[in-house]
Formats: C-alpha cells, structure tokens, sequence
C-alpha cells in the first residue's frame, strides 16, 4: 500500500533515521526496518535513500560508522549517533511537535472539515 | 552465507591494509541490506528469485545509489587523507623544532654550514644567471651578429674592416636585414651649459650609420635616431645621448632634445636619448653620432677602421649566413687583389659580449660552489648520523610502540627539511651580502656585471637547491632508520649507538667523497694561483713601479695645425719635468696595444718583400724623446729621439729587439732604412737610429709584436698618453700634472688618470677575480671537509671506546691502537685522494682556457695538493685516536 503523505521530505528522513539510531548502533537494514515497523508502512520510504542520508549526516557529524559483525555474523556498517546528533535530533523534535500540534488545532478548529 | 569478497582477485582481500577498498565496502554495505531483506521476504513465504525481486524493488535504483555513495566516500576519504597527512606533518615538524631546540649547538652548526653552501652556490647562480644566461636586452638578441674581417694574413680572425670592402657587404649580403658600420671612440664634450663655465670632459662615443638602431632594435626613450640622410658630412651635427649623460648633463629633462653640445669643439643638436640598458658597443658610450665620411674615405680598401654588427634575416642560419658571407668575401679577394686572404668570421653578439674564457671560469665557479654544497652536504648527513645514532633508543621505542617505518622516516625527512630551509633562509643572507662584496671586487670589464640580482629565478633556484640539499643529507640517516632493525637496537638498548657496522660504511664514504671533492678544487685552485703567478713573473720589459699615466686628446678643430700640437706638447712636458718629484716624463700615444691595433704592412730599402713579410704589419706609434728613459725600457743600439729629429730633419724610427733580430739578423740595425706602405708608396724612406729592448704591449699572455716608434715631432700626434716618473707615491703628484695641463691649455680635459700599477692589475683583474674566487671555495672546501673527517673520525673512534678499553686492558700498548685507528682513517683518505686526483685530471682539462704557463695535469701543484690534504687528515685522524687511546682502560669498560 502506497502513503498517502506522498514522498518523504528530506529533513524528515534524517529526523527518522537518528530517532532509530537512538536505541544503540545499528546497519542500515536495522535501521530500515525500525522505520516500517514504528511507523506501521504508512511511511514507506525508499530504502535506498536511506544511505545517501547517512552520509550526509556523517558529513554533518551527527552519526558515525565503523565496520563490525551483524547477529548473523556477517560484516555489517553500523552507524552510531553522536551528542550533536542526539542534539540535533531533540531541537528538530521540539520544531515538528510544535508544528504538527498547530496544524491539528487548525484542523480541529470550527468549522467541521464534514 | 556468501564471502563478500568471493571472485574478487584474491589481493583485493589485502588491498585494505593498505588502503581502504571504497568501492568494495560500498557493494558489500548495499549487497547486506538486499540479501537481509530478501531472507526476511523469503521466511514469510516467497520464493528465492521473487524475494530477491521483491528486495531490489524496495531498494530502489541500485545502481545510481552505488555510484552517489562510490564517489561520496572517495571524496571524504581524500580530504581525510588530507588532513591526516597535515596533521602528521604539523606534528612532524613541532617535534623536530623542539628537538632542535634542545640541540642548539648541533642545529646552529649544521644551518650555518648549509647556509655557507647554499649562499655561495646562489651568489654564484646570480652571477652566471646575469652574465651568461639572461639574454642580451635587445629584442631577438641571439639574431645579431658581429660581423669581422677574418685577417688570415696576420692570423686574426677578429679584425676590422675597410670601409669599400664594409660596403660591398652592407649592399651585396642577402642574409642581414641589415649590417650596421660603426667605430668607438673617445670626444671631448663642452657644452650643455655656457661654453666658459664647463669643465670639458671626455665621453665615448660611437660613430654608427643609422641602421645601427634597426639592427639593435632599440629606439629611443624620447626623440629620435638618426637617419641617412645625416651619414654625409655637413648634414651630421646631431647627437643621440646615453641616459646617463642626459641624467648627468641634463637632470633627465625632455628639453635636452633640441639643446647642442660641442664634441671635440664641434656643434652638435641632441635629438635623442637612449633608454638605460643599451650599451652598445661600449658599456660606457655616451654619445652616438652618424658616422659620415669623406667620398675618400668611402672608396678606401686598404684604410682599416670599422666594426661592424648584422641582424639575421628571420629563417637564416649562422651557417647559411657564414656561407654566403664567405661567398662575398671571395668574390672581393679575386676582384681588388689588396683584398688577398681577407675573409668574413660570424660571431653570435651574445659570444662576443661575454667570451668563452669568461663563460669557462663562471661555469668552472658553478661547479666549485656546487662541490663546496655537497661538501657541506656530506658534513651535515653525518652530524645527522651522529644524532640519529643517539637518538637511537627513541627510535627503538617508537617502533615497538608501532610507529610505522615510514612514518618514522617522515618525520627524520621533515626534520632534514626543516632544518634545509632554515639553512636556505640563512643561505639567502650569506648570497646577499657575498653579492655585494662580488660585485664590489668584481673587475670593471666584467661585462653585464652590473645586471646581478637576487631575482625570481635565482630565488626559484635556491629554493630548488635548499630542497635538494634537504634531501641529500636526510637521505642517509632516513635510509639508516628504514634499515634498523628493532631487536638490534632494544638489545643494544643505545650502548654502542646505532653507529655499529651500520653506519661505518656510510660514514666512511662521505669522508671518502669529501677528500676526493677537497683535491679537485684544490687543484683548480691551485692552478689558477701557478697561472696568476706565472703571469705576474712574465718580465713586462719596462719599470713599471713609480709611474702615473695619463691621456691627452687635443680636439682636432683647434689644434689643426702639426706645428700647434708639437707647440703644445713640448710645452707641456717641460712644465710636468718641473714639478718637485717627477723624475721624467714622457708621452707615446698607447702603452698597450689592443689586439687590432691601427697598423700598416713596410718595405726594407733594397729587399723585395718575401711572402711572409709581406703579411707583417707594423702597429703606428709616435714617442717623444724622453719616453724609453722615462719607462725603462733599456736602449740596446744606436740613440733615442732628440728635439732636433723634428719636420726639416731626416725621417727617423726606432724599432723593436724582436724586430731587429727579425729582419737584421746578426747585423747591425742602426742605419737601416725601411717606409711604410709598398716600395713605390708616398711614404719617406726612415732610417732606423735605435733599438729598444721588447715590451710587453699586447697583453701578458701574448706575443711580443714586430714595433716601430716615430718621433712625435715628425709624426705629430693629437693624442698622447703621459708617462711621468716619480720618486714617491705616483698617485700624490696627479693634481700637479693637471695643472700643468691646465697651465698650457685651460680647456684641455685630461682622462684616464692612473698609475701604472692600477693599469696593470686592471688587465689581469679578470684572472684575478677568478682566483680569488676559486681559492676561496677551495679554502672553504678544506675547511669544511677537514671537519667532516675529523668528525667522522671522532664519531667512529668514540663508538670504539669499549673496544680500544679492551685492548689496552689485554696489554696493547697504546701507540699500537693508535696506528691501527689512524690507518683506518688514512685509508679512506687515500682513496678518496685517489679518487679526487682522476676527477681533477678531468676537471682541470676544461679549464684549459683559463691557464697560463702551467699544464692542465701539473705535478707540482698535484703534490702540494696531495701534501697539504694528506697532513691534513693525518690530523684529523690522529687527535680523536689519541684521545681514545689515552683513556683509562678501567674507565673505558665501565664507560657504558
């Protein structure tokens, strides 16, 4: 089943990708399946775009990478966030509650969307 | 599961350790994600290929998201690289300079001993660059060309011409855009200011026609050249002036142009001025005026008196023009038999400006400072040696921490580097001031030497040298650290260095390469001494001590009349007699002849002229009767001149011994009668009264010529240089003479005032200079290499302390060590004796130019160069042996 948001915003990616780095290191596959999993598949993202994104938030200092050993035992990137990640991550988390919270009082706003 | 590098060539595996594998973490990061997700598809039920399908679907374009990523990680792998390669370099260079720091001594040693080699070898470069390398300062300079007279009668190829025969080649050529006539003089010039007021004063003067500036391709910095129309006489009262003269004369105002100057009392209108760097033909020329003759002179062929220089049509060769040239000149020996084996000689202006002896000494300089860099070089590769010899634990430590080898020799390369250009920037300095004192000392006829300069090009040289030198001796202790060998050192743990078995042969070699580059430019050196020497024994054939010179040119305008100029003379030589302090004086109208001195073939009274006579000319001269007394120069037969040798008495001449013994031999000279000119010619029959011994007129190194001398009171000249001798110092009575000058004519400029000693040395000052500079790089060199043996020596002695402890402990007496250590040393310096004397040999030939009177391979200066380098390091070896051997041996085993 298709979203109905239509394509992901690049910014919104990235606020994805570092909220599912929170919960400790992980590939990018790790990462892919966080995503559909947390948000149900109503975000169907194309996984490939999720590696240009890390590396433009490695360029940006807010992840890091390092080779190691998937559960499997195979050898896997994994990607770590880092403190300017986490902070990164709490203000662009603050802006989006702000924004989605005004956007559903409009919404909710009279008159009825009937 | 699927090894990620399966089918890869089996060196892919290990291209990691070297250097990430980008592309191959890429495939593998993105082959991960697809086969996790297609294994996930297949345990919820799909087949193999479908799940496989399904997996790229979700994906994306693969092949795009690859190629974004490849080169992404490429490029951030490089700036990290980068980054890396500053920061180690950073870190490199903050260590060295700490570890210089705390080796002052050794650090202030060693960039003082690069700073030597590397200021010499680029004052030096400075030198050849100005001299030799830049181009001449007119446009396509290496087109013109010196056009002479090959005189194959006389043997000069460098002769000059008459002018019918000049113009039959300025008309008939096809291969000069155009061939220019001129002839270099010297005038008097008044004027510029009120006639009275100004002190007269002597100029050199080029009279040229006027394509002279076609030919040079330079114009005027304002007004103009002269024309054509202003080569006839009366139409050529105009003047061109130097820069200089119209800085001097004018204070550089363009309204000088338009003004007149009188030249030898002549009006001439200025009409312009050349810009500062042309000095043709003469570095001193001052003023250029049209060179006009009389239709006389202009058919004249056997009148010889003119340069000339030719610009190459573009797309001629020298050979083609040499080859239609010498056509000419052929065609003009069958047609007037006067011109008889008188041909054309090319010479490039370039060559002519700066000759091949000059070219041969700067290059042979070149090569001495380069030596006396390698020298200093060798001297700082071991002082590096030494201290990377006791930094030897450090490096063991660092290896067994894991600092990588190369890493390692990094850092020992930078430390050379950084210690190379504190040397160039020191060198800088040395090759600034020694510049100053070069061209100070620099001979005045060193041509282009006043266009020496610490250019951009020398900088980029120097540059260039100060990164090669850092290489070269960063060299041998870098190698030294890629060898070491880590168990060896910690074993070792710094008690006898790394300087063991290791470092002794390199060691040994630099000394070796040291002597042997000591001998050879000690040879060159000494040769240059010998010659110089030799040179200054050459019996000149006069006294010159006590002498003062001057010379005297009466404008012709004035003095027309011969019995003006006679008049003016002897009333100057008997005021200048009466001055306190002079003893004599005397006049004859050149001390020295230029090699193509004005002079003409003779005639023996009732002899017909053999072949080879016929090819003798005889240089022109005029003396007054005091000069031979006055010189010293000693009488062997017959008389001097007298007052009554004058125009109503018989035609006298005196001559040469050379001459005489010529054409009288084993007879007497004196009242022989010989003429000027062919038998038949208008000259008087003069009968021979004296014969003076031989001078030596043309130069040092140069035959003596077949001379005549008139009278002045029958051949009445209008230039004349005085020769006064004096009891004291010649130099203190050079006021008085002006003014005895002054006494007989107030507006007599009188010129080249020097003593006799003054122009002597000025005509060997270039071999002098070379010399000089020479024996200084030689001196500098043994220096140098001394202390690098004696270092070398000292070094390897004391790594031995132990060993030396042990033999004298096991009963050795201590002159045995001694000779034993001493030996070792002697053999290196045997050999590299051996060696300096083969390459001297080689040298030394090239020089061949430069030397006089002393062979290339010359014995004598071999043994005193082998003599003074074999006492030399027979020191340097014998003080460290013997401190060695003169420890205590109990001390010495307990030493480490």
């Amino acid at each position: 089943m298709r979203s109905e948001t239509g394509d992901l915003l690049q910014g919104t990616l990235s606020i994805l990708i570092l909220k599912a780095l929170l919960g400790g290191p992980s590939h990018g596959y790790a990462v892919a399946r966080w995503i559909e999993h947390v948000t149900q598949d109503v975000l169907r993202i194309e996984e490939g775009s999720l590696y240009p994104a890390l590396r433009r938030l490695e360029d940006s200092g807010w992840v890091t990478s390092q080779w190691g050993l998937s559960d499997n035992n195979r050898r896997a990137k994994f990607y770590t966030i880092t403190r300017d990640g986490r902070a990164h991550l709490r203000a662009e988390a603050d802006v989006w509650i702000r924004y989605s919270a005004a956007v559903a009082r409009v919404l909710r706003a009279a008159p009825a969307l009937g | 599961m699927a090894d990620p590098d399966a089918g890869a060539p089996i060196w892919r595996r290990y291209q990691r350790f070297i250097r990430p594998d980008i592309d191959a973490d890429v495939d593998e990061e993105l082959r991960f994600h697809l086969e996790m997700r297609a294994r996930e598809l297949e345990a919820r039920g799909a087949s193999p290929p479908e799940a496989r399908r399904a997996a790229l679907e979700r994906f994306g374009n693969v092949e795009r998201i690859g190629g974004t990523l490849r080169s992404h990680d490429r490029r951030r792998h490089r700036v990290h690289r980068r980054s890396e390669l500053m920061h180690a370099l950073a870190q490199d260079l903050r260590y060295g300079w700490r570890s210089f720091r705390r080796t002052p001594g050794f650090t202030l040693v060693a960039a003082l001993t690069l700073a030597l080699g590397i200021g010499a070898t680029t004052a030096i470069f400075s030198v050849v660059r100005a001299v030799i390398l830049r181009p001449l300062p007119y446009p396509d300079a290496e087109r013109i060309t010196m056009v002479w007279m090959d005189n194959r009668r006389m043997g000069l190829r460098e002769d000059i011409h008459s002018w019918a025969n000049l113009e039959d080649y300025r008309n008939q050529n096809r291969v000069f855009t155009a061939i220019a006539g001129y002839y270099s003089t010297g005038l008097n010039l008044t004027g510029g200011c009120a006639e009275t007021e100004c002190e007269p004063q002597r100029v050199r003067a080029g009279a040229a026609t006027a394509d002279l500036f076609t030919v040079m391709r330079v114009r005027p910095l304002t007004g103009r050249p002269f024309t054509v129309a202003e080569e006839q006489p009366g139409s050529d009262a105009v003047v061109v002036i130097s820069h200089g003269l119209w800085q001097r004369q004018f204070g550089g105002s363009e309204s000088a142009i338009g003004r007149t100057v009188r030249l030898n009392g002549r009006q001439r209108t200025v009409i312009g001025v050349m810009p500062p760097d042309f000095t043709f033909p003469e570095a001193r020329t001052d003023v250029w005026i049209p060179l006009a003759l009389d239709p006389d002179d202009r058919q004249n062929r056997q009148a010889f008196g003119f340069y000339a220089v030719g610009r190459l049509r573009d797309g001629v060769s020298l050979d083609r023009a040499r080859a239609e040239m010498s056509t000419l000149a052929s065609a003009l020996e069958t047609q007037y038999p006067s011109n008889r084996d008188y041909g054309v000689y090319l010479v490039p202006l370039p060559e002519q400006v700066v000759g091949p002896t000059l070219r041969t000494s700067l290059w042979v300089m070149l090569g001495a400072v380069g030596a006396v860099l390698l020298i200093a070089c060798a001297n700082v590769a071991n002082l590096m040696l030494s201290r990377a010899a006791a930094r030897d634990r450090e490096i063991g430590v660092r290896i067994a921490l894991g600092s990588g080898r190369s890493r390692l020799v990094r850092q020992l390369l930078t430390e050379s580097m950084l210690l190379a250009l504190v040397g160039g920037a020191l060198g800088l300095l040395v090759a600034w001031l020694g510049l100053r004192a070069l061209v100070t000392l620099a001979p005045e006829d060193l041509p282009r030497i006043g266009e020496v300069r610490l250019d951009a090009v020398v900088l980029v040289v120097t540059a260039l040298v100060t990164l090669f030198t850092g290489i070269a001796f960063g060299l041998a202790p870098a190698l030294d650290a890629w060898r070491s060998n880590l168990a060896v050192v910690l074993r070792e743990g710094g008690r006898s260095g790394a300087g063991g078995a290791r470092g002794e042969r390199t060691r040994r070699i630099l000394a070796g390469a040291q002597v042997a580059l000591v001998v050879i430019l000690l040879t060159g050196a000494g040769l240059l001494i010998r010659s110089f020497g030799a040179l200054q024994s050459v019996d000149l054939g006069f006294r010159p001590e006590g002498l003062l010179t001057m010379r005297i040119a009466l404008p012709s305008a004035k003095y027309e009349q011969p019995a003006k100029r006679v008049e003016f003379w002897e009333a100057l030589l008997a005021r200048a007699a009466a001055i306190p302090g002079v003893q004599g004086v005397g006049g004859i109208q050149d001390i020295f002849l230029s090699p193509t001195p004005n002079s003409t073939s003779f005639t023996i009274e009732g002899r017909a002229p053999t072949p080879e006579d016929a090819n003798i000319e005889l240089p022109l001269d005029a003396v007054t009767p005091d000069y031979f007394r006055v010189m010293g120069i000693p009488l062997r037969s017959g008389r001097t001149f007298t007052a009554r040798d004058n125009q109503d008495a018989e035609e006298v001449v005196m001559i040469n011994e050379s001459m005489a013994r010529r054409f009288w031999p084993g007879e007497e000279a004196v009242g022989k009668r010989f003429k000027y000119g062919p038998a038949d010619g208008g000259g008087p029959w003069m009968t021979v009264v004296g014969v003076v011994g031989d001078m030596r007129r043309t130069g040092f190194d140069a035959p003596v010529r077949f001379e005549t001398f008139r009278p002045i009171t029958q051949r009445v000249a209008g230039n004349l240089t005085l020769v006064a001798r004096t009891a004291g110092d010649p130099a203190s009575l050079t006021s008085a003479m002006r003014a005895a000058v002054k006494a007989v004519d107030p507006e007599q400029p009188v010129h080249e005032v020097a003593t006799m000693d003054q122009l002597l040395s000025s005509r060997v000052a270039q071999r002098r200079f070379s010399m000089a500079l020479l024996g200084s790089f030689a001196a500098l060199a043994l220096i140098l290499g001394i202390v690098g043996v004696y270092g070398v020596t000292s070094y390897l002695v004391s790594q031995r302390t132990r060993e030396v402890g042990v033999r004298l402990a096991l009963g050795a007496p201590p002159g045995g060590v001694v000779r034993m250590m001493v030996g070792q040393g002697m053999r290196v310096a045997a050999a590299g004796v051996a060696v300096g004397v083969a390459g001297a040999f080689v040298v030394t030939r090239a020089m061949g130019s430069l030397l006089y009177g002393v062979g290339a391979f010359d014995v004598p200066t071999l043994g005193a160069v082998v003599l003074l380098i074999g006492l030399a390091t027979l020191m340097a070896n014998w003080l460290p042996a013997r401190r060695a051997a003169g420890v205590d041996p109990v001390a010495a085993l307990r030493a480490e």
